[in-house]
Order: C-alpha cells, then sequence, then structure tokens
C-alpha cells in the first residue's frame, strides 16, 4: 500500500515538473493567445516521431490539416476537445505550432 | 475507402516491391479499385517493373506541382483486372533521386502534409479501395510520410540476423510511436520453416523481435530465381497465375482485406501467440 502511494507521488512529481516546465516556456514565450511573433521549429515526420507518444497522433492530424482549431483536430483523433486544446498548446510551446485567436476560436498553424 | 497499406523494411532486397506489384494486382482482379504508388524515391523500380512509360512522377506530387490523378497510368485494361488499376512511378532518373536526396525540412513539411492528404484525395477522387505504397527501406522521410499516412503498415523482413536486428530498431523508435497497425510478413523463407516445429521456431524468434502480429510467411520460390522474385522482371498475379506465389499473394490478400474490415475477429486473431497459418 504504501509502495502504491510512494510510487503514485513520485508520479505526480514528474508530471508537476513537467507543467512547471511547460508554464516556464509558455511565459517566456508571453502566453498569449497570439504566438505570432515567435519562431517555431520545422515539423516535419522526423520532428512528429520524437515527440512524447501522447502528442504524436495530435500532431500528424494537425500536420494533415496544416491549421485548424482544437475542436477540428478532436474530429479526427476522436479525442476530448478539451485534451486536444491541451496538447496543441503543448506544441505550440514546444516551439512546432503558431496558434492566433480567429473571431471567437483560436486557430493553431504550421507557419509557412 | 477500406485503406492504406504502406510496405516497409529496414533493409533492400526483401521483396517488398515484388510484393506491392503483385498485392496490387491481386486486389484488382478481384475487382477492387486500387492504386499502387511508388514512394522508393531512393531507388525507384516498379516503372521497371510495369514497362510503362511517362512523363509524370510523383516526386512531382509531392513538390505540389501536379496533381495526383494525372500522374496515374491505368493498367486495368492492361492486365485485364475487374477492378481499375492506377499506378504513380517514382522518377528513375539519376537528377530525379539527386533532387529527392537534398531536400530541405520546408519541403519534408509540404511532403509530409500533401503525403497525409493521400488517403482524402485517392478516396474522394479517385474512387479507390485500396492504396498500396511501396517505401523506400530504412528511415527515408518519404517512407516515414506514408507510414504516417497509412492504416496499415506490412513490416516484409527476411529472417537473417542484420534484417532481424535492424527491424527491432524499427520496430521500437518509429512504428510503435506512430501507433500504427502494424504487421510482419516474412519473405523468402526456407520452405520446411514456414510449417511444424520448423514455424514455431520462427515464431519464438519473432517474439523476441517484437509483440506484432504475423501477416504470414512467404517461402522462397528459389526453382524460379532469386533475380526473377526479387530483381522486378515479372509481374507473377498477370503472367503466372498458377504459380505457388501468386496463390501466395492471393491469400495475403484475403489477409490484408480482413485487416482493413472493421471489427474483423481475424484481424485480431493473427497474433504469434496462435498456430494460424495464413499461408
Amino acid at each position: 500500500m504504501l509502495k502504491e502511494i510512494n510510487a503514485g507521488i513520485g508520479d505526480l512529481g514528474k508530471k508537476l515538473d513537467r507543467l512547471i516546465e511547460l508554464q516556464h516556456k509558455h511565459s517566456l514565450k508571453g502566453g498569449s493567445e497570439d504566438s505570432e511573433s515567435a519562431t517555431t521549429l520545422p515539423f516535419d515526420v522526423d520532428s512528429i516521431v520524437s515527440l512524447p507518444d501522447h502528442l504524436t497522433k495530435t500532431a500528424v492530424v494537425i500536420a494533415k490539416l496544416e491549421k485548424g482549431t482544437a475542436l477540428d483536430v478532436s474530429k479526427e483523433t476522436g479525442r476530448a476537445r478539451a485534451a486536444e486544446s491541451d496538447y496543441l498548446n503543448q506544441l505550440v510551446s514546444m516551439g512546432y505550432l503558431k496558434k492566433k485567436r480567429s473571431m471567437r476560436k483560436v486557430v493553431f498553424y504550421i507557419e509557412e | 475507402m477500406k485503406g492504406l497499406v504502406a510496405l516497409h523494411s529496414y533493409k533492400g532486397g526483401t521483396g517488398k516491391t515484388s510484393i506491392s506489384a503483385n498485392l496490387a494486382v491481386t486486389l484488382a482482379q478481384r475487382g477492387r479499385s486500387v492504386c499502387l504508388l511508388d514512394f522508393d524515391f531512393r531507388a525507384p523500380s516498379l516503372q521497371t517493373l510495369f514497362k510503362a512509360e511517362t512523363d509524370c512522377w510523383l516526386n512531382e506530387y509531392l513538390d505540389g506541382k501536379r496533381e495526383l490523378d494525372s500522374c496515374f497510368i491505368d493498367f486495368s485494361k492492361t492486365f485485364n483486372t475487374r477492378g481499375s488499376l492506377k499506378v504513380g512511378f517514382a522518377n528513375p532518373s539519376l537528377k530525379g533521386i539527386r533532387e529527392m536526396m537534398t531536400k530541405d525540412r520546408k519541403w519534408e513539411i509540404k511532403a509530409l502534409h500533401r503525403s497525409l492528404e493521400l488517403k482524402t484525395y485517392l478516396s474522394e477522387k479517385v474512387g479507390a479501395d485500396y492504396a498500396i505504397i511501396d517505401t523506400s527501406p530504412g528511415v527515408h522521410f518519404s517512407s516515414m510520410n506514408a507510414m504516417a499516412a497509412s492504416d496499415l503498415i506490412v513490416l516484409v523482413m527476411k529472417m537473417d540476423d542484420f534484417d532481424t536486428a535492424g527491424t527491432k530498431e524499427l520496430v521500437e523508435g518509429l512504428y510503435d510511436v506512430l501507433g500504427k497497425r502494424t504487421t510482419i510478413l516474412v519473405n523468402r523463407i526456407a520452405n520446411d520453416l514456414t510449417t511444424g516445429q520448423g514455424r514455431i521456431g520462427v515464431m519464438r524468434e519473432l517474439s523476441k523481435l517484437s509483440k506484432l502480429p504475423v501477416l504470414g510467411m512467404i517461402p522462397c520460390y528459389c526453382d524460379l530465381g532469386d533475380h526473377e522474385l526479387s530483381g522486378g522482371r515479372l509481374i507473377y498475379a498477370v503472367e503466372k497465375p498458377e504459380h505457388d506465389f501468386t496463390k501466395t499473394m492471393r491469400t495475403l490478400a484475403d489477409d490484408v482485406e480482413k485487416y482493413l474490415t472493421p471489427n474483423s475477429a481475424s484481424a485480431s486473431s493473427t497474433s504469434q501467440g496462435d498456430d494460424r497459418t495464413p499461408f
């Protein structure tokens, strides 16, 4: 029982570290919903296979669409919109995507 | 569209091109609408196999210069197939190959997008039931793009040490990451290893390699001469319909169709743990 709790705390710690790291990167880029000014990394298949597992599916879909909202991506992946929004924002934080506000929607896109 | 199948391997010379061509022809012979695409831009060979003359290449499709449909040649009348058989070729000229070797990452991003659009395009504009993609062996951007776009990856391998070691790397570093349905097809295996204790031994070796299901084992038809099967001189499904290799291709086509049928029980039962012998 104690071992399980310890393992759980360890997992939580890793996740918190990851969140802090992402938040830090996000704040360095201004953290706004418009990332026009940030420079993006090349988003080719080589980059995609190097991503953490949970981002691969999202990355392949946005590479196909070239631009889209979290809802567009969720329709293709079959996962929740909120989850895709989180994953897309992670890809923005990592420097692979950009995002901009279009009317009331946030559109994620690969820079030309 | 029922599915897009990418045939890949760690090494060259596993028989990928021959299997791709014969699988495509076999599916077209049974009335399916099939597109066969040569994505082996480093060593294109489908054009030689189909003895085709063209000046429109899939290279230009990836460049964004040509529509995909304009680069297809329809072989359904030539081969008298019930379904349509459209083939797109890669440019085999030295200039074409060199150009593809020197593309920058910006181009590769666009090429990935166009590769991922393939399925929608082939389904909606060409009306294809199946697309078979012959890829470049190893880790090459065009192969990775094709695999990212596919519904099923068929990993063609031979049971030699070099191939098994490299294949293990591919499975862990690429196929698992892409999260695509992937299956192993062992080619040119000694006849006595395809049944009984021999088969069990091969299955044991493959299980050390990965947990991927095994689609089948194709015996070595060495009586024909190695060069004929691997070198691309004949399309057996057209020219030798009664040959054992052609019959094996029919079984392979059955299994690929089962794999790509939604909720197919047989697709999930072809695991290394059972004794089902697809061929």
